[in-house]
């Protein structure tokens, strides 16, 4: 039997419309009972973007349309959408009750993509799956209604890269991240579609999907079926980076994986690689005085409640470039099992020191759950200070502890984002400016 | 006030039962209202003589609102009161939640007033979601019939509604009053019924006999007791309406599995099994 589960991090499956939101002049069109959208761009979400949050235009069902179904109301909201929102991919998205009563969404927005209208559906229900499995049908329904239709050629663009990181918006960084990761990859010679946010080329850069010579994907699982997707359909392999690279070790380690796959010139990328890690370690070496000093003020144990790939990409970087020693690691975005193993695997190796570490790593997206064994387990450290990578509902569990915390999950809440980023050489140390930051403004 | 709901395979003759027995429980002069819970809206048909003008959802999806019980209520052969939920074309919407949306209306309005000795549900044949079973839920019909052939699949879907109720019964207090048959002449039909009933641990309530004056009436928009009152079929569903009036018997069915449904088929349905010789 389903249980409840307290404090999911994530959403039901409709939580794909803020990976429409996340397009440039991408509109999703939600068939879903009045205040869906509202309630997942308050989980996933800050600021309406260009049409998302209260704006996005919505069918509103209600029990006439579940009577009588609710497909009029669709295509008029359709055609309406078209009339007053400037947009350049329209995505239909089917809440749980047009899903239950069945409406053909299929057919209506059909008859839109025969007027050549740029417009994709994705027949969803919020209880068919969470939001990380419907962003992935999100991207290959775009892929197959609307990309496909400009494919001419098998022609590929020599250097030219589609990337699959972060899920806009569940991912609170979305934006800076991927913006981050574009320049470095951009950096070692790619080009570079990253599909999302402000650094990206809209529906045009979309349409040069099925050209790229490869994708890649970051993260443990998120990402991998629309890669296997496209490795079918446009005959693309793919490489897998199984966290966010976060800091000098595992942003070069980044590096050199994708310029092996992409065969790029090692001598370019290793030069490249050189540059920016002594930039990055001038910077620390500047504050090695005060850091040293410091050392018994900052955390000395981390505990993650986050997604598998930040709390991966945290744990690696903080134990081996901060000497913070991850505690057990509570992964709340109901990875999937077959899965589950590789991110065990990633935590056994996570030393630099060739040392298998035993940590503790729990799969449960109940929060709230991991909250109480979290507690009684820092009890056990009461003398050391710790570090709780989270989201914005630690916050009490936090100042119990008194525990410093880093939001890293959603929902953030405290925390205005733009386009702050943990990931490359410049995330890293933004990373360590912000948990200094934390801890330092503990002292009066 | 009785609320009975009737449920039964589809085209078994519900609808026809349904308004020849209110007819003969209108003559003995019971106020009695029937709801067609079905979206083919042809379950007064025959007590209007001529579809309803317009039914529940029909109102709800023109004015958005329903706010006068006449507009969707007709009085029908001797004073019946008959309304049709009605529902979404075929193959759209969802007719289970209209059939729930109407019901809940019909209170709304005040449909079920004290002087009521009936209220009868014509339920659509397979009871495939919830909505369907609306009629037995909490504080709805307390009493079923259902009416069934020797038909294997009448008796089949027979069973089948059994468990629902059976669900229902639990904590709703829903009960089953017993089978109605609507002959279709097949072997040792009578003694089918009964076995089968009392296999449920309910009764065969009334036999209904098949005879053609239901077609002729039917095809006069009439229950035979309105078309040809002298009639012996008008006489059978007098009696089938008695039978109801006087019911005591109502119980939780104990729905049987599929092997000792065959198992009383091929026992009591066929004539070769016959143990006694009635062959005069």
């Amino acid at each position: 039997m389903s249980q409840a589960i307290e404090q999911p991090r994530f959403t039901c499956a409709l939580g794909s419309c803020q990976s429409v939101v996340a397009i440039k002049k991408g509109v999703p069109i939600l068939h879903s009972g009045p205040g869906c959208g509202g309630q997942i761009s308050r989980i996933i979400g800050q600021g309406e973007g260009y049409a998302g949050g209260s704006t996005a235009p919505c069918t509103n069902a209600e029990e006439q349309d579940v009577v009588f179904g609710g497909e009029k109301k669709l295509r008029s909201v359709i055609e309406n959408s078209f009339k007053v929102i400037d947009g350049d991919l329209y995505v239909v998205l089917t809440g749980c009750t047009a899903a239950i009563t069945g409406d053909d969404v299929a057919a209506v927005t059909t008859e839109f993509q025969d007027e050549d209208k740029p417009i994709v559906y994705v027949e969803e229900g919020g209880f068919k799956s969470n939001n990380y499995a419907s962003h992935e049908r999100l991207v290959n329904a775009i892929i197959d209604q609307y990309v496909d239709k400009f494919y001419e050629s098998d022609e590929k663009i020599p250097g030219l890269v589609n990337v699959f990181a972060s899920i806009p918006y569940q991912d609170p960084y979305w934006n800076g991240n991927l913006e981050g990761i574009k320049k470095l990859l951009t950096d070692i010679g790619l080009k570079v579609n990253i599909l999302f946010g402000g650094e990206s080329g809209g529906v045009e850069e979309w349409k040069t999907i099925p050209n790229a010579e490869f994708n890649i994907v970051i993260g443990p699982w998120v990402g991998v079926k629309i890669a296997k997707h496209l490795k079918v359909k446009y005959k693309q392999p793919f490489v897998q980076f199984p966290y966010l690279p976060i800091g000098a070790i595992e942003t070069s380690r980044f590096l050199r994986t994708v310029a092996s796959a992409a065969e790029l010139d090692t001598e370019k990328v290793e030069e490249y690689i050189r540059k920016e890690e002594e930039k990055y370690y001038e910077h620390i070496e500047k504050m090695a005085s005060f850091m040293l000093e410091f050392r018994y003020g900052i955390p000395r144990r981390v505990y993650s409640i986050a997604d598998s790939s930040y709390a991966l990409g945290f744990s690696k970087f903080l134990l081996n470039e901060l000497g913070i020693i991850p505690g057990t690691q509570y992964i709340v975005d109901d990875i999937p099992e077959k899965y589950q193993d590789l991110v065990r695997e990633q935590f056994e190796n996570i030393s630099e020191l060739d040392k298998k570490r035993d940590i503790e790593v729990v799969f449960d997206p109940d929060a709230g759950n991991n909250q109480l064994k979290l507690e009684e387990d820092a009890k056990k450290y009461e003398d050391k200070r710790i570090l709780i990578l989270g989201s914005a509902w630690d916050k009490n569990l936090a100042s119990k502890l008194n525990a410093d915390l880093l939001i890293i999950s959603p929902p953030v809440q405290y925390r205005l984002i733009m386009n702050c980023a943990y990931v490359g050489y410049q995330g890293g140390l933004r990373a360590i400016e912000d948990i200094y930051d934390i801890v330092l403004s503990t002292y009066r | 006030m009785r609320q009975i709901a009737i449920y039964g395979k589809g085209g078994i003759g519900k609808s026809t039962t349904t308004q020849n027995l209110t007819a003969g429980l209108a003559e003995l002069g019971k106020n009695v209202m029937v709801v067609g819970c079905d979206p083919k809206a042809d379950s007064t048909r025959l007590l209007l003589n001529g579809l309803a003008q317009k039914t529940v959802l029909d109102t709800l999806r023109e004015e958005g609102e329903v706010d006068d019980l006449d507009l969707i209520m007709k009085t029908g052969f001797g004073g019946t009161r008959c309304v049709e939920s009605g529902g979404p074309e075929p193959g759209v919407g969802c007719a289970g939640r209209g059939i729930i949306t109407s019901i809940g209306m019909l209170e709304d309005l005040g449909a079920y007033t004290d002087d009521l000795d009936y209220v009868f549900y014509d339920v659509l044949g397979d009871v495939v979601c919830g909505g369907f079973a609306m009629p037995i839920r909490e504080g709805k019909a307390k009493e079923i019939y259902i009416v069934a052939s020797g038909e294997m699949m009448a008796l089949y879907a027979a069973n089948n509604i059994c468990k629902g109720i059976q669900k229902y019964a639990k904590k709703g207090g829903v009960r089953l009053g017993g089978i109605i048959c609507n002959s279709r002449n097949v072997d040792r039909e009578h003694d089918l019924l009964n076995a089968f009933a009392k296999e449920l641990g309910s009764q065969l309530i009334y036999f209904v006999p098949r005879d053609n004056e239901v077609q002729r009436a039917e095809i006069n928009r009439k229950t035979v007791i309105d078309h040809n009152p002298d009639h012996p079929q008008a006489q059978e569903y007098r009696n089938l309406a008695e039978a109801i009036e006087h019911n005591e018997m109502f119980v939780i069915p104990k729905p049987m599995t599929q092997e000792r449904l065959e198992e009383i088929l091929i026992e009591f349905g066929l004539m070769e099994n016959l143990k006694d010789d009635y062959n005069i």
